[in-house]
């Protein structure tokens, strides 16, 4: 039976559940018919390069599929009429690559330094504030407890005394 | 000795040779490299690769661009 890669984009406004059970109808369609479907990715709500269908964003899901070619026009078949799904695109490989596609590898990697960007951005946001309304006004006021009394006191006196001493 | 004019070092073929990286409509990073600030396929006397991986890399750009993974055009 010949291989296939079929990619689909599905609504934004659906939830990844419904997704994955979009993803289970299309595997069940290739059963029923005869084949397989070896792998299932989804790749996550990512945004459209162009607008289709009026919509900003959209589901990736990538199906490795190994089914008689009827197996596959059954499946796109079904694609077509489904109103939750925007583009579909099924190509003939000669083998499935193994392991997480590029698509998969590079989203990891994207998320990974999104995450830590996040991180950093929130753990900058969250102690920002408190570093500047918590710990930098308390050592100021403190500063200015300990340091004001003492200093005006010992200057004050200084000079007073000074100025006492010069005029008498 | 001064650099001869007209005088191009000859440039290997990016996708040819050991770990080169492979053609796939999914690699939207990699095809992202030979097409230009507009979108366009960048040709390959400017980028190098031979003639055989052009074709290769124009298919899989069609590709990624059908599936909203490149943009046509950018404006």
């Amino acid at each position: 039976m010949p291989l296939y890669e079929s990619v689909y984009i599905a609504r934004p406004d659906i939830s990844s559940t419904q997704v994955e059970a979009l993803t289970a109808d299309m595997t069940k369609i290739v059963e029923d018919n005869g084949g397989k479907v070896t792998k299932e990715e989804y790749w996550g709500l990512k945004s459209l390069a162009y607008r289709i269908k009026k919509n900003r964003k959209g589901h990736y899901s990538l199906l490795n599929i190994d089914a008689p070619p009827a197996a596959l026009t059954e499946m796109e078949r079904n694609m077509r009429i489904h109103e939750d799904i925007l583009r579909y695109m099924s190509i003939r490989v000669d083998e499935h690559e193994e392991g997480p596609s590029a698509m998969m590898q590079s989203k990891s990697s994207r998320d990974d330094r999104d995450r830590d960007r996040d991180r950093g951005r929130g753990r900058d946001d969250d102690s920002g504030p408190e570093k500047t309304a918590s710990p930098v006004p308390a050592p100021a006021s403190a500063a200015a407890a300990a340091e004001v009394p003492a200093e005006p006191v010992i200057s004050d006196d200084a000079p007073a005394s000074d100025s006492k001493d010069t005029e008498e | 000795m001064s650099r001869r004019p007209f005088f191009r070092r000859p440039k290997s073929c990016p996708f040819s040779g050991d770990n080169a990286p492979k053609i796939d409509y999914k690699n939207v990073k990699l095809l992202q490299r030979f097409t230009s600030e507009r979108g366009k396929i960048v040709p390959s006397r400017i980028t190098a690769v031979s003639a055989k991986k052009q074709r290769e890399l124009s298919t899989a750009i069609k590709r990624a661009r059908n599936l909203a993974l490149m943009p046509f055009l950018i404006n």
